[in-house]
């Protein structure tokens, strides 16, 4: 694909990454950072994206299987597909905890998610997602990448290459606790995008949030001169450049970089006061568990991500990581794990609605897979790729409704099948971008986040 | 022959139709009884063999006597799927048919022949030619600083740039290319560049990202090839077929099979549980990047369908794959639901023989000992099992009683009274003592028979795993907790403890004896070797459960011809190394000398470096690229000529700036109308920032991923004081401060850095301990120097961070900028502002900006 100025595609975007390049006059205003307009108009402005790492369990949670009360410890009736450990396959086995109805919607959430079911009016659930990875790093990468053969361009970061970010003091996409494994870096890298497309990560799924709250983004905080010491020492450092500049033919390349320069400068100045969550009254730390041992950490999370959200980062994650991988011991720890999670995720909805922040905020929840129907060993479960529920919330979604459905056991998606692929279709439509239209050509052609598959499903669209 | 000619004339909307819907369906529906060795009904689906559409037709109609599949009817949509086949002639398309179309791209300029370049030949004619004047030449110490930093990655160092500056024969230049080349710092810097490309990283990346061990034994390899100019062509053998070069003594045995890390060191997933869809992943990122590699041809694209714009056929991909699919990739698959094991080979085969019959041995005796016991064990703790009741009561009545003679039980029983466990036996009464003993026998004998059954699954399950070359299972350890009586009273010194016979004694010496003088493990490598050959089928639309025609290992038709010598032993890589480097393969040398000339430049001739084919870019100069082709091979493929034919040119010299017209008239600097003006990688920046405040170690190789006692360390950048090539780079998490600067992503072959200038890179420099240290670093050394005036240091401090003395009013500049920090600085101030100045000249756009 070439341009008016005759350069390739992946050429004019390094020297637009580099600030001004052969755009001209509008290049010396913008960088590509700077918002973009979409294909049509958008649904979605922003996303938070509240990832359950090591997949919950969704026949535990949102999907009741009554077939599974019925036949519980039972042999398996049906072909199982491929599964990640072969062993210790034993009869089916029910749902662990109890469902209860809520809402006008009437929707099943069971006693793992008390507080989230008291939202569940404002829930769309998609309760056919279907992946191919089987364990968890093939099914980290699909679910963040689209594929997981190759490395590819995060979601986020298609994200902010299509649509750029609203807040140029501070990054677009950002990751909060990431996990290190199953992927790594690669679930929020650019890949072949231009590195500024690249998620922030704040701190890793090892670290507490006292150890990360100093200085959660790196180099944040200067080890030299401080406040106006440091603008001193930058006012020479600049005025050095400009000579420099002018005596190397106002080369746009040296530019961006005294423009670069600033904005780090204003970043560190401006983000700090985004990362801090002191300032919130009592109120809300409340409302999103910070006052708790067992939720203060993803209660954390999920502020941070309101915060962030508010000053128009683009793309927000939140990692529960790496928790949800209940082989064994599943009553045991989904307990543990719904409870660090339930309260501050159903408070971040309710403190979205209430800033209306809602209405062009989506919220998505889900892990990268769902178990199995079956138990594994004495109380577990294995991955179940086939067929599980996630859900959204907010912007451009429907609210208390219902779609797709698993089998009677809750192992295929036959209902309104979900892909991944069409999630991310799905997940681009909302934000105004056609997913065929999203391209960047990188050795010899054009890629996408739905690689060369994806549809969009209209159906969950307010 | 006949159906060939058929298929040629069949329309590919109806060969699309059957690939997407039909041949699927018969895939997973039909091929375990029609294909391979049982052609039930002498039909083959795989291949079309024997096939009636009618009668396939009325089968899967459940018309006729036969019905197929004999599990169940199709769905609708399948049978409608095969219905239309038929109506549209039914006929067996093959990847064959199209095979013939390969002429089509044949015409494209990537593809021709090299040609010999006109006498009088030169870089500068053949650039100038393009230029309206000749272009400036830059100054000396311009030139001083390009070059080192070119070669070397680090300045020019005070001595060298006033040597230059001393010598005016017209040899200074050439003498300077000289010594760099000759540095063992060139191989640092060049082969960083080939590292790139060879997507080096210390990790498999993608699902596990596991360490790899010996990665860094390839960058030595690829860095001491680079300093000895070891042929290029040789050096490609050696990383496509190392393994199956010969040689003349270990070391060199050693050499070849560490090359051959280019191969075995990309991204692997180890997670995957098709094992089958792992194997063939990884031959296609092997096809993938040594296509891109070496060819500039995306190969990789041609798994699922004929290459969209270039003319390379599946066929021509899976004859790629078969040789790739017949090298070894896995030490063996893991159990389901582990990981799989990557393959090392050992540096010395006979240490390795030595280390493994030893090592088996132990095992050996180690499986003869725990059977031996358990035979004993069976034999003396099965009476014993039976007088637990007994044997109780008489305790208790000795104790309480005082009957008796205290035994080895009372003993226990006294030493271990506070236990919870015992509690039972502690309050019975005379009149329960009798039932409470037989229900510690019955406990005790549950567990015992437990513990029995564990220890039996381990026994198998270790013999299974020596067997099959996996990691060993641990042997069990009693469950204090679950079985808190049987643990207490079997081991240490328990009453049930049962006395080591005489011949389990002697097998347990012998096996610690065996364990005591095991060698240690030999030095190994990541590399590849050959495999069992394989019978490789195009797989239709790339997947593996669906294999179509079979295609013999052969190079692509568009680039090697039609007649190609067959391959009919090994995997055929030796002959792929051979073939990529032969002076009739149009592209190998193209794409190399094009690489280089960007490592030199900044630009390529062929701006997209790993794509030659029909949607990449066509060369700026095109006979220059011919020229320095046939130079190079000529030479005997030596870098070092290479770069001196380069580096001596007037093209080279030219200045980076030039007047507004002749910019305006060459934009994106095609034409090479001035030198580009090149942000420096990280490695530079980070390595002269350590070279100038003279805390740079110049320690080669090795790795720092364990310290000197073998144990694995955290590697913290900040602290290192090595070469940015010696940390280690974990593909799942690239260190931050690399991929800031865009480093890439080590997982695919790299073939340009970015250049952004981003926030973060501004940060790292403005913020970063790592930058603030080495500012002040700088300041020191300035500052330790008494016998000079503040003039003089400032003047040394341009020299020494941007090779050039700064102007009269730059000085000045200075010198009242450090004044008046010092001023605001109550405290400190003095060291404090010259670092500050040392750290303003460090963060400049003229520091990291090569001229």
């Amino acid at each position: 694909m070439l341009n008016r100025s005759g350069l390739p595609r992946r050429a004019m975007l390094r020297r637009a990454a580099a600030g001004f390049g052969l755009l001209g006059l509008r290049g010396l205003l913008a960088n590509s950072m700077t918002p973009k307009t979409p294909h049509f108009e958008p649904k979605v402005k922003r996303v938070i994206f509240l990832f359950m790492h090591g997949g919950p369990s969704s026949i535990d949670t949102f999907a009741p299987k009554p077939r599974l009360e019925r036949d519980h410890g039972k042999p398996v009736p049906f072909k199982r597909e491929l599964t990640f450990g072969e062993g210790a396959v034993r009869g089916l086995m029910k749902p662990l905890w109890e469902f209860k109805r809520y809402g006008q919607s009437g929707t099943q959430v069971s006693a793992l998610f008390p507080n989230v079911g008291e939202c569940a009016d404002d829930l769309c659930f998609l309760h056919s997602m279907v992946g191919d990875g089987v364990d968890h790093g093939a099914a980290l990468l699909q679910l963040h990448t689209g594929v997981f053969q190759f490395k590819r361009p995060s979601m986020g970061s298609w994200v902010l290459y299509g649509l750029g970010t609203e807040n140029q003091n501070l990054p677009g996409f950002i990751t909060i606790k990431p996990s290190l494994g199953h992927g790594g870096a690669n679930n929020w890298a650019s890949s072949f995008l231009p590195g500024e497309y690249q998620g922030t990560a704040i701190g890793n799924s090892g670290m507490k949030v006292e150890e990360i709250e100093p200085e959660p983004v790196p180099y944040l905080i200067s080890r030299g001169l401080a406040g106006d010491h440091q603008r001193f020492e930058l006012d020479m450092l600049q005025k050095m450049n400009r000579q420099h500049a002018e005596a190397n033919d106002q080369d746009p390349e040296l530019d961006a970089r005294i423009s670069a320069l600033e904005l780090a400068f204003r970043m560190q100045i401006k983000a700090p006061e985004a990362f801090d969550v002191s300032k919130e009254s009592e109120a809300t730390r409340k409302l999103y568990g910070l006052d708790n041992e067992v939720t203060r950490d993803f209660g954390w999370q999920c502020l941070l991500a309101r915060r962030l959200s508010e000053r128009g980062v683009r793309f927000v994650q939140c990692s529960h990581s790496y928790k949800w991988d209940q082989h064994s011991e599943l009553l045991k720890l989904h307990t543990k794990n719904a409870a660090e999670v339930d309260k501050p995720i159903a408070g971040l909805l309710k403190d979205l609605k209430a800033r209306g922040l809602f209405k062009d905020t989506l919220v998505i929840w889900g892990g990268e897979f769902g178990r199995t129907p079956w138990a594994q060993g004495a109380d577990g479960r294995d991955h179940n790729p086939y067929g599980y529920t996630m859900w959204m919330a907010g912007a451009g979604v429907k609210a208390g409704f219902h779609y797709g459905a698993t089998d009677e056991f809750g192992y295929h998606a036959v209902e309104n099948r979900m892909h991944i692929h069409d999630l991310h279709a799905t997940l681009l439509h909302l934000m105004g971008i056609d997913h065929l239209k999203l391209t960047h050509r990188y050795a010899g052609r054009d890629f996408r986040l739905t690689d060369i598959a994806g549809s969009v499903h209209k159906e969950i669209m307010a | 022959m006949r159906r060939l000619v058929l298929l040629i004339a069949l329309p590919l909307a109806a060969s699309e139709h059957f690939e997407k819907k039909v041949r699927p369906l018969f895939a997973e529906k039909c091929l375990g009884c029609h294909s391979g060795k049982t052609q039930m009904g002498g039909l083959n689906l795989a291949t079309g063999a024997g096939a009636d559409a009618a009668r396939i037709l009325a089968a899967v109609e459940y018309q006729g006597k036969v019905k197929m599949p004999p599990t169940g009817k199709l769905p609708d949509a399948g049978i409608a799927a095969v219905k239309a086949w038929i109506e549209e002639g039914g006929k067996w398309p093959g990847a064959a048919a199209r095979t013939e179309s390969a002429g089509d791209g044949r015409g494209h300029w990537a593809f021709q022949p090299l040609k010999a370049a006109a006498s009088g030949a030169s870089i500068d004619r053949f650039i100038q030619a393009k230029l309206k004047s000749k272009p400036a030449r830059t100054d000396k110490l311009t030139l001083l600083r390009r070059v080192t930093y070119n070669l070397t990655g680090l300045p020019p160092t005070l001595e060298e740039i006033t040597s230059f500056q001393a010598d005016n024969s017209p040899q200074a230049f050439s003498k300077v290319v000289d010594r760099l080349l000759a540095s063992p710092r060139y191989g640092e810097r060049w082969g960083r560049h080939w590292l790139d490309v060879a997507r080096l990283a210390d990790s498999t990346g993608m699902d596990e990202d596991n360490l790899y061990p010996h990665a860094w034994r390839y960058r030595d390899f690829v860095v001491r090839s680079f300093n000895e100019d070891v042929p290029f062509d040789r050096f490609i053998h050696q990383q496509i077929a190392g393994d199956l070069l010969p040689y003349k003594n270990k070391e060199e045995r050693a050499r070849n099979l560490t090359a051959t890390g280019f191969l075995a060191l990309g991204p692997r997933p180890l997670a995957q549980q098709d094992r089958f869809q792992a194997v063939y992943d990884i031959v296609d990122e092997q096809i993938d990047t040594v296509s891109k590699v070496f060819l500039g041809m995306t190969l990789s694209c041609a798994r699922c369908h004929d290459h969209k714009f270039d003319p390379l056929l599946t066929t021509d991909y899976y004859a790629m794959a078969s040789i790739f699919a017949s090298t070894t990739q896995f030490r063996n698959y893991g159990r389901p639901g582990s990981i799989s094991y990557m393959h090392y080979e050992p540096l010395d085969a006979d240490a390795w023989a030595r280390y493994e019959q030893h090592r088996r041995r132990t095992y050996a005796k180690q499986f003869e000992m725990e059977e031996a016991l358990a035979e004993d064990l069976g034999r003396d703790s099965a009476p014993l099992r039976q007088s637990i009741a007994a044997r109780l009561e008489a305790a208790w009545k000795a104790i309480h009683k005082n009957e008796g003679q205290p035994d080895q039980w009372v003993k226990w029983l006294r030493a271990n009274c506070d236990k919870a466990f015992l509690k039972p036996f502690n309050e019975a009464t005379e009149t329960n003592i009798a039932a409470v003993a037989a229900e510690y026998e019955k406990t005790y004998n549950s567990s015992a028979s437990k513990w029995d059954q564990s220890l039996e699954n381990w026994r198998s399950r270790f013999a299974k795993e020596v067997l099959e070359d996996r990691a060993l299972p641990e042997r069990p350890k009693p469950n204090a907790e679950a079985h808190p009586f049987f643990a207490a009273a079997t081991f240490n010194g328990g009453p049930m403890e049962v006395a080591e016979t005489p011949r389990v004694r002697l097998l347990r010496l012998e096996w610690e004896h065996l364990k005591k003088t095991q060698p240690e493990e030999p030095e190994m490598v990541s590399a590849v070797v050959d495999g069992p050959s394989v019978d490789q089928h195009v797989f239709v639309r790339g997947n593996i459960y669906n294999p179509g025609e079979a295609v013999p290992k052969r190079f692509p038709l568009v680039l090697a011809g039609a007649r190609q010598k067959p391959i009919e032993t090994g995997s055929g890589r030796l002959e792929l190394a051979r073939w990529l480097t032969s002076p009739d393969n149009p592209l190998t040398s193209r794409v190399l000398v094009n690489r280089v000339w960007q490592w030199h430049f900044g630009e390529a001739l062929v701006r997209t470096p790993s794509n030659w084919g029909a949607t990449g870019e066509k060369p700026s100069h095109p006979e220059l690229l011919e020229y320095l082709a046939k130079r190079f091979m000529d030479s005997g493929w030596s870098m070092k000529e290479l770069h001196r034919l380069i580096l001596l040119s007037e093209t080279y010299q030219m200045s980076a700036r030039a007047p507004k017209e002749i910019r305006d008239s060459d934009p994106g600097n095609r034409l090479f109308s001035r030198f580009p003006r090149v942000r420096m990688s990280i490695e530079q920046i980070r390595d002269s920032l350590l070279a100038l405040d003279g805390s740079l170690e110049h320690t080669m190789g090795g790795t720092l991923l364990v310290n000197s006692a073998g144990k694995r360390q955290k590697v913290d950048a900040d602290e290192i004081r090595r070469r940015t090539l010696y940390l280690p780079v974990r593909r799942g998490s690239i260190p931050p401060l690399l991929s800031t600067f865009d480093f890439g992503d080590a997982t695919t072959p790299g073939e340009s850095r970015g250049r952004t200038n981003v926030a973060p890179q501004a940060l790292f420099m403005l913020n970063s301990k790592f930058v603030i240290e080495r500012s002040r670093g700088v300041a020191r050394r300035l500052l330790d120097q008494s016998a000079l005036s503040d003039a003089q240091r400032v003047e040394q401090a341009y020299l020494m961070t941007l090779t050039r003395p700064p102007t009269p009013a730059e000085t000045d500049s200075a010198l009242s900028y450090i004044a008046a920090l010092e001023k605001r600085l109550a405290t400190d101030g003095h060291l404090a502002a010259w670092q500050s100045f040392c750290h303003v000249l460090l963060s400049s756009n003229e520091f990291v900006y090569l001229n």
